[in-house]
This record gives structure tokens, C-alpha cells and sequence, in this order.
């Protein structure tokens, strides 16, 4: 793939005495390509210490794309998991009776939080609050009523809330502090409250809470402090549930908080800027680091840092053209941000028009679309006449990004058949030859077209390298077996 | 289910545009013969003796049931024109369709299609004499009794859970079969009667079966004129027929053969049924597999991902247990055992083995060996390899197996009516329920029966009960996880992998739907453009 012409442009610059295989930068570049970040990212920050000066800046510029594409793989699990997780908790808490667990409106309320619904999130949360016993689980509901009035702009109504809770308990600490965390309130010092919560969990000799571990890597993100980070999830179990509620002899149900993905993707994310920042340092590396910056900087939201990042690389001389052009369209994706629509897409047209056809480029645009969630159909359609005409690999990627873009104007039909397209066959479900990404996409599109299985089983291979996907595979699961309607048959093979 | 006995009426009117002996109304061609390849030949052609998925595929072309699923996973009407369920869920009254009639028979008229056949078709299932894994499943139903010709009142014992869907089982005529009860010796079998989009045609020399397009199936003619089913003996062979015109379509690609396929724009791979693994499975009559130490030997001394990864290119998934990953009864916590030939060995001295002067372990003065019977269709490089490897992987432990190839009918025979066997080597496919009851449960032991290997548990047979009984979806999950830890232990099977499974077709087949489970249930829509049709 062209994606990795630019890794061997950084292999170059890593003179090294050390046989290729050894090198901890080239393995980890490796792991990267195949897209194992977990891997790659902890086996090279295990290696840092004892690597020598001239290979910290490349070191650093691994790391950070490696946590680039965390990140982004980790939105949009955290996107897809609080649709489903949704989904699945509204039907739990719809049920009535004996059976029914109470605590299906509070995480229900958690994953509607997540979904941006504070108003929804509320009710279902006020549900639990009013109905519960359980005074722990009762404290961690009002801290999240706090979120969502925060998120709802009532930031008075949010301190109300949490005024005068009882932070004694280490996980409702934790939950207070990235409750304040999210809500950008560094004056109640987050980073100490969940420094302290985690000592007094260590002092029981208890292991972390998957709760915790939630709670302060968001906390540990957002103040730029990685190495606290990673420490802590270097302890967590991140498959773990948050409560198991057990309803008679015979019914467990198992819930998840939502939050654990959308606060990895908010740590990998401020962990790879923290990353690029470093190797940029270098003015060998500036080129390079700047460009994963200035994606870094749009993927966070900030515009203006992306602008100038993108800026800087497209100023480097001798760039790989591909990324010459992923960074002019990202230019363009840019200005239809600050409103510059027709600027936009002028760049995107002139873009196509000195390259007719060429695959990635028109991937790059489509995949720009799809993230503004705007409506490009010249793009689309030209793209579509091109993988029609178009054969083998070079063309998967095109195909890949008209299955996002499809998906993204909810045409699941399109979606499906596209990424199927662009998708290894021989080894479909495995992340080594799909971009875990894409195969995210793709298991959205067969849930949302009731292909429950083939869903299930692209979680069920990437647990492997991701265990934190269990909180989708457990929801996807209980919606399959609500939704299907099957005789009972089996049959011999 | 509260939700089931609030449940007063279920009404669903007839789909627009259904018009007896007409053409779709859809604009696509009529014409063009489809030719589709299948690994292995069908045992038989009728709904109800059938346990086998070739057999299925075939009848879901032949036959109808009262209802069905569409591509949405909805049910939707089919023999029923409309239906209604009484409150307390126990009651099930189907008003079926005036304008169905089964295939004719050469030189005579159609006959039509009535509430008779329905009841027909339910007695002969249950008929003491007749053969069918269909029994355990509809043991359910208490009464079904003929309201008027084109009313059907069937009572249940008890509510239970997806009822409706499970009238989806295929209608077969009252005029079709010689007797009461049905046999494989039965004419019907290999010369079936339906209502379905494609009639029965005849069986070539080269064993290839022919169906031809109902020209008076109640959804409007099928697009396609003929649709052949191709029998082949060797996997290889049958992709060289495809990428060589020979035939249009496989259901089934060998996993190896993908990538040669996904290159070529000629072809067309779609994805399907997840729900399938393979295993080796034991016969705990024979006392050396009765002890579950011995199983669970047998299942460590197996390095799995090594035969996925060396015989079938790395193309599939480790599994732990009794259900598919894909399934919603997957045991996420429940890990596969990992290969461990040391610990084996101990498993079987604790068993009260001891190594003979030859290597091979023994018992109260008895060899550990046992015989590996496989399906000599089945009999493909990958799966040669696999059994070959399972018996150097035994032999390491101690154990002598002997591989035997047997001819299919013949290997269903040993296996599920001689139980002549101690370890056989084949797959499973499940539709979406995920039911392993009639796998596990001791009540399904006997001839013709799933339980082949005799597999007896009380705590099992406590927990499939209990997974009938409740209304609840979150308990029947919860309990499948508990059979799925508890089999895992027990190891009546060594549950292998999942392998990637994908159909492909020539790219001129066109509006091509799959069921996930039962292939051909939308065939009838499939069409070609009139310049490709042969």
C-alpha cells in the first residue's frame, strides 16, 4: 500500500547498526502495518528507554501515527458501540415485571450520553436514580446527570449535581473527576483525584476497576499525561464488564459503559499530538511529523493547528505525491469547515482534474465527505465509474471509501456491497489484511441490515488485538438473539 | 412471554401484485438456465427426512412453507395468507392461500394446494415410523386440526419463544407420499411434489438434478427457466468448473480457492452463513470415550490453529465450544484449550492408561484404538491432511487411530443409524437459533438422530430443558453460555473452527440474495439479461 512508501521514507532516516528485525522501530512499524497498535505501540514505548538519542525523534513519530490510528479506530468503535449499546439497553430497559433489571436505564442513560442525547440520557438516568436502592450505583447516576446537563450547556444545573457528593468511595472519585474532566474543569484537579483514587484502590491490593480504569484514562488524556496513561492500562483487563447483575437462578446480564471507548480514543489521540510534537522537534522529521499532525489536529476538531500543520508539510520539499494529495484534500476539508464551501470543492475538482481516476485520491475525497457529512455526489459517481473500469488491489481502497461514504448517507445496501469489494476475502475477518477501520464500517452496515453474524464475527477476531470490543460483540449479541427468527434447524456438512 | 400474550392478532395481508400463473411483475427477463455447483450429492430431495445441507438447499427451491423470512429477517407470508395468535400464545390459526397448487405430475391437471396437506405434513413428521430430525423440534405442538379447506388451528403446549417462525417448515402434499409415515425408500423422497418456485424435473446419468421454473407459482413466475444442481466429488475440480464456464455458481468455496476468485471480475463472492464449524466428534458408547478425561486428551493433544493455519490457509476461527462465533450463544469468556500434549498424556494416566512395549497407551489389557470414519466425499486434500494430522497428533499421546473413508450414504449410516463408529470427523450448520438440543440432548439419542455419539448428561439435559421452557431472551442467553463452558469441559466433540465461508457466481446471474441459512429462498428474483441468458 502507499500508505507505507512514507514509513520507508522514515526507515531511511533511521540509520541503524541494528539488524532490521531487531530494530524496535521497524517492528513496531511492522506491527503497525498490520495493523496490531496495541502491539506496536507497547512493545515500542518498552523500548524507548534503551534506544539510542538518533532514534527517539523516529521513535516518536512511530508512536504517534500508531496512536493516530488508534484514536481513530477508537471513535469510531466508541460511535458504534454507544448506537448499539443503545439500542440493546433500550430494549432491556423496555421490558417489565420481576425480571427486569433496573440497571438497563442506567447504563442506557450512560450510552445515550455518549450518543450526544443529554435530554434522553436524563430521563432514563432519573428512572434509575428514582428506582434504585443501590446507593453507590445512585451517586454515579447524579454524577452523570451532571455530564448530561454539562453536555446540555446547564453547567450551573451540572454543579448543583455534583456539589456535596461523597467522593470516599474510589470509583465515585473517579467518576467525579472525569465528570470535572470533561467538562474542562481543571480547577477541581481531576489528575490528583484519580491519582489518589487509584493509590487508595492499590492500598486494598484489590485489582483496578474497569471503572477507574474508564474514568482516569479519559482524566489522564485530556491533562497530556500519557506515561499515567499507559501505566494504567498496562494493569486493565479492558474486556472486563462495569456490573453484573444476576436476576434469579438462571439470568445474568452483563453491562458495559460505553465511555471506555470514547475516552481511548480522546487519550490516543492527545497521545499521539504529545508524540508528533516531539518527533516535529526534529527537523529531519518535521515534514513528516507535521503531516500526521495536521491529520491529528482535524480528527480532534481544531482547525486551525490542522490548517497549519497541513501548511508546513505541504511546504516540505520532496514528499511522497500521495500524501501530497491527502494533505491538499484534508486542505480542502479544512476550508469547507470554516464555511469555504465552494473554495472545497474547488480544491477537490482541481485535485481530480490534473489526476483522472487515480483511486486513493478520490478515496481521500470521498472519505473527507463522509466525515463533514456532506453530500458529494460528482466525487461519488465518478469514483463509482472508476471501480467499475478498474481492477485488482489498487482499486480496493476506492472501493473502501465509496462503502464509507454509502454507509455515511445510511445507503446500507451500497455500503455492504462496496467494502465487501474492498475487503481481503481470503482472510475477511483478520486485521492484519483489513484495516480494522473498514471492517468497523462493514460490521455497522450487516447489524444495521440484520446480518447479526457476519457482524459478530469481524468483533470476535478483532477481540484479539482489541478485547475492549467486548462491550460491542455482548450488545450485538443480545439484540441477535431478540431479533432472529429461526425455526431450530441444523443440518450436517 | 408477557409480549407473546399480549399478542391478539397478527394479521398481514397478501403482498400486492401476487398473481396465480403470472409473470413477476418486476420488469426483469424470464429465461436463462443457472447451473450451480455443490460439494457432495444430496441424500434425499423431500423437507422432512433431509438432514443434511444439500438437501436443504435443493428444497427451498421445491417447497414452501406457511410463512417465511424475507431479506429484512422479517416474517412475511407465504402458504398463510395471514394468521392469528390467541393471547395467551398457545393458539395458532393460519388462513391459508386459495390460489396455490402443487406441481402437476406428467398428464395431469394441478392439484390444489389445502388446510389437508398442512395437517398431512405435521402427522407424517410425527409419525412413529417416519425419520426426521424434525420431531425434537416440533414436539411443542399438542393438536393441529383442519378448520375449513383453507383454515389450519394448530395448539401449542406451552408459549414459546420465535413460535411463528417455526412454521416455517416446508408443506409437502397429502397425494406426494405412499404411506402415513415417511422413508427414504419412498418414491416422494427422490421425486419431490411441491408448491415452490421450481419443479422437480429429473436426475441425469451424471447424477445432476434438474428443476424447471413453475410457471404457476403463487409469487409469479421464477425469472430463471432452470436452475441445475451440479454434483462434485472433489473441491479443486469444481472451482476449475466455475472459473471454466462449466457452471455458474458454488454455494460453498473451498477457503484456498478465494483469493484465485476474488481476482477475477468475471465473479462475483458474497458472503453467507457464518453459523458452521467442524469437530471431531466421539462415540461415548465405546467405554474408552465414555471417560470425559479421555476426550479432553484427545482435544489437547490436537494443535488446532496449526491445521487451520497449514491446511486451510489460516481462513477461519478457533472456536471453544458448541456454538459458531458468529452466534449469539457464544461464550466470549469460555477460551479455546490450548495444545498441550504433556498435559494429555497425563489426562490419560490419570484415566488409568500405561504405554505399551509399542508406544501406544493401554487399559485393563486393551490398546487405546479406535477407528476416524469420514465421509468419502469429504474426502479433499484439506480434509485428507486434517484427519492425517488428527491421527499423527493421537498417536504422539499414545492413541492408534485408523482412518477410514466411507461412501456418504454409507457413512450416515454407520454414523446415524449403526452408530458403527468411535470418532468421526464432519460439520455442523446451524440457522440463527443457535439450537443444539437435538446435538446434546440424551432424549435425541437413537437412529437417524443428531446425538450420535450417545452423549448423555443430566446437567445438559437440565440445561436445554430449562432454554425451551423460558420466554426470556436474556435467560436463554444466559443459559447457552452455561452449556457452552459445560460442553467445552465435557468434550463430547473436539470442537475445531469455524472456516470463511462464501458462495460465487458469474457476474451475469444478477439481483442475487442470499439466506443466510437456507441459500435459494429468494431465488425466485434472481434473473438474467436476455443477451446472457444460455
Amino acid at each position: 500500500m502507499t500508505r507505507f512508501s512514507l514509513l520507508i521514507g522514515i526507515m531511511m532516516l533511521v540509520a541503524s547498526p541494528v539488524p532490521a528485525a531487531d530494530d524496535p522501530v521497524q517492528k513496531a512499524m511492522k506491527a503497525y502495518e498490520k495493523h496490531r497498535y496495541e502491539d506496536a505501540g507497547r512493545d515500542l514505548r518498552a523500548a524507548l528507554p534503551l534506544l539510542e538519542q538518533s532514534k527517539q525523534s523516529p521513535a516518536q513519530l512511530t508512536l504517534g501515527m500508531i496512536y493516530l490510528r488508534n484514536a481513530e479506530l477508537h471513535r469510531e468503535l466508541a460511535q458504534v458501540s454507544a448506537a448499539v449499546n443503545a439500542d440493546y439497553l433500550r430494549r432491556l430497559a423496555a421490558e417489565r415485571g420481576a425480571n427486569r433489571s433496573r440497571y438497563s436505564d442506567l447504563y442506557l442513560g450512560l450510552a445515550l450520553i455518549e450518543s450526544g442525547k443529554a435530554e434522553a440520557a436524563t430521563s432514563a438516568l432519573e428512572k434509575f436514580f428514582a428506582a434504585s436502592e443501590d446507593a453507590k450505583y445512585k451517586v454515579i447516576a447524579k454524577i452523570a446527570m451532571g455530564t448530561a446537563a454539562s453536555l446540555a450547556g446547564d453547567s450551573q444545573k451540572a454543579q448543583e449535581l455534583w456539589s456535596g457528593i461523597n467522593g470516599s468511595d474510589p470509583e465515585v472519585k473517579t467518576e467525579l473527576a472525569a465528570a470535572y474532566s470533561r467538562a474542562g474543569l481543571q480547577d477541581k484537579d481531576p489528575v490528583r483525584l484519580c491519582d489518589a483514587a487509584l493509590a487508595d484502590g492499590r492500598k486494598s491490593g484489590k485489582a483496578i476497576s474497569i471503572m477507574a480504569v474508564k474514568n482516569c484514562i479519559g482524566v489522564y488524556g485530556r491533562a497530556g499525561a500519557p506515561d499515567k496513561g499507559f501505566d494504567l492500562l498496562s494493569r486493565a483487563d479492558l474486556k472486563s464488564y462495569f456490573y453484573r447483575d444476576a436476576i434469579g437462578k438462571s439470568k445474568v446480564l452483563t453491562f458495559y459503559d460505553v465511555q471506555l471507548l470514547s475516552n481511548l480514543s480522546v487519550f490516543y489521540f492527545q497521545a499521539s499530538l504529545a508524540a508528533l510534537e516531539k518527533a516535529s522537534a526534529d527537523q529531519q522529521l518535521k515534514g513528516f511529523a507535521s503531516y500526521y499532525l495536521g491529520e491529528a489536529h482535524i480528527l480532534a476538531g481544531n482547525t486551525d493547528q490542522a490548517a497549519k500543520a497541513t501548511a508546513t508539510f505541504l511546504a516540505s520539499p520532496q514528499m511522497p505525491p500521495q500524501y501530497k494529495n491527502r494533505a491538499m484534500v484534508r486542505q480542502g476539508a479544512i476550508q469547507h469547515q470554516k464555511g469555504k464551501q465552494s473554495e472545497a470543492i474547488g480544491v477537490w475538482d482541481d485535485l481530480i482534474r490534473k489526476q483522472p481516476g487515480e483511486p486513493e485520491l478520490l478515496a481521500d475525497i470521498l472519505i473527507a465527505c463522509s466525515w463533514l457529512r456532506i453530500d458529494c455526489p460528482r466525487v461519488a459517481q465518478t469514483s463509482a465509474a472508476a471501480v467499475e473500469s478498474g481492477d485488482g488491489k489498487r482499486f480496493a481502497i476506492l472501493n473502501v471509501g465509496l462503502g464509507r461514504y454509502a454507509l455515511g448517507k445510511k445507503d446500507l445496501g451500497k455500503a455492504v456491497t462496496y467494502l465487501e469489494t474492498g475487503r481481503d476475502k481470503g482472510n475477511k475477518n483478520k486485521i492484519e489484511s483489513n484495516d480494522p477501520l473498514m471492517l468497523v464500517n462493514l460490521s455497522d452496515a450487516y447489524y444495521r441490515t440484520k446480518k447479526f453474524s457476519e457482524a459478530l464475527e469481524i468483533y470476535f477476531e478483532m477481540s484479539k488485538q482489541f478485547p475492549q470490543v467486548r462491550q460491542i460483540q455482548e450488545a450485538l449479541q443480545g439484540i441477535y438473539s431478540m431479533e432472529h427468527k429461526s425455526a431450530g434447524d441444523v443440518k450436517i456438512n | 412471554m408477557k409480549r407473546m400474550i399480549m399478542m391478539i392478532l397478527m394479521a398481514v395481508v397478501v403482498m400486492a401484485g401476487a398473481v396465480h400463473a403470472a409473470p413477476k411483475k418486476d420488469g426483469k427477463p424470464d429465461g436463462g438456465s443457472l447451473s450451480y455447483g455443490e460439494y457432495g450429492r444430496p441424500a434425499t430431495l423431500d423437507p422432512i427426512t433431509s438432514n443434511e445441507m444439500i438437501s436443504l438447499r435443493i428444497t427451498e427451491l421445491i417447497f414452501n412453507g406457511l410463512v417465511g423470512i424475507n431479506e429484512k429477517q422479517e416474517l412475511v407470508p407465504e402458504l398463510a395468507e395471514k394468521w392469528e395468535a390467541s393471547k395467551d400464545g398457545r393458539t395458532f390459526t393460519f388462513f391459508l392461500r386459495k390460489d396455490v397448487t402443487w406441481h402437476p405430475l406428467e398428464g395431469e391437471a394441478p392439484k390444489p394446494f389445502t388446510a389437508d396437506d398442512v395437517v398431512f405434513t405435521y402427522k407424517i413428521m410425527m409419525h412413529p415410523k417416519t425419520i426426521t430430525p424434525l420431531k425434537v423440534r416440533y414436539e411443542f405442538i399438542d393438536t393441529v386440526e383442519k378448520v375449513d379447506d383453507h383454515t389450519v388451528r394448530f395448539t401449542l403446549k406451552r408459549p414459546v419463544l420465535n413460535a411463528l417462525a417455526k412454521f416455517s417448515f416446508k408443506i409437502i402434499p397429502k397425494h406426494g407420499p405412499a404411506n402415513p409415515f415417511l422413508t427414504r425408500d419412498d418414491r416422494f423422497v427422490q421425486r419431490p411434489i411441491g408448491t415452490g418456485p421450481y419443479m422437480f424435473k429429473a436426475v441425469t446419468p451424471e447424477r445432476e438434478i434438474i428443476l424447471a421454473a413453475n410457471d404457476n407459482y403463487f409469487k409469479g413466475r421464477p425469472h430463471l427457466s432452470q436452475i441445475a444442481e451440479k454434483p462434485f466429488a472433489d473441491q479443486n475440480i469444481m472451482t476449475q468448473a466455475l472459473m471454466f464456464n462449466a457452471i455458474d455458481m458454488i454455494v460453498l468455496v473451498n477457503p484456498r480457492d478465494i483469493p484465485e476468485i476474488q481476482g477475477d471480475k468475471r465473479f462475483v463472492l458474497k458472503t453467507y452463513n457464518a453459523l458452521s464449524y467442524s469437530f471431531f466428534g466421539y462415540n461415548v458408547r465405546n467405554p474408552l470415550l465414555a471417560d470425559k478425561r479421555v476426550r479432553r486428551a484427545f482435544t489437547l493433544a490436537v494443535n488446532r490453529q496449526e491445521m487451520l493455519d497449514s491446511f486451510f490457509s489460516g481462513q477461519g476461527t478457533i472456536i471453544s465450544g458448541p456454538f459458531a462465533p458468529g452466534s449469539w450463544a457464544y461464550n466470549l469468556d469460555v477460551q479455546p484449550a490450548a495444545f498441550d500434549a504433556p498435559k494429555a498424556i497425563a489426562l490419560l494416566q490419570e484415566a488409568g492408561f500405561t504405554r505399551g512395549a509399542d508406544g501406544f497407551m493401554q487399559k485393563d489389557g486393551k490398546k487405546l484404538k479406535l477407528s476416524l470414519k469420514v465421509p468419502i466425499e469429504k474426502e479433499s486434500e484439506a480434509v485428507k491432511r486434517v484427519v492425517l494430522a488428527f491421527k499423527n497428533y493421537l498417536k504422539n499421546i499414545g492413541a492408534d487411530i485408523k482412518v477410514e473413508f466411507k461412501e456418504w450414504q454409507a457413512w450416515k449410516e454407520d454414523v446415524f443409524l449403526e452408530h458403527d463408529f468411535d470418532i468421526i470427523f464432519a460439520s455442523w450448520v446451524f440457522d440463527d437459533s443457535a439450537d443444539i438440543s437435538s446435538l446434546f440432548h440424551s432424549g435425541e439419542i437413537g437412529p437417524w438422530k443428531n446425538n450420535f455419539g450417545g452423549y448423555a448428561n443430566p446437567e445438559v439435559d437440565g440445561l436445554i430443558n430449562e432454554s425451551k421452557l423460558t420466554l426470556d431472551h436474556e435467560k436463554r442467553r444466559t443459559i447457552n453460555r452455561k452449556l457452552h463452558a459445560l460442553l467445552a469441559e465435557e468434550n463430547p466433540y473436539t470442537f475445531l473452527w469455524n472456516l470463511t465461508n462464501y458462495a460465487a457466481y458469474r457476474d451475469k446471474v444478477r439481483r442475487v440474495a442470499i439466506h443466510p441459512y437456507k441459500f435459494f429462498s429468494f431465488a425466485d428474483e434472481w434473473f438474467m439479461e436476455a443477451k446472457d441468458q444460455k
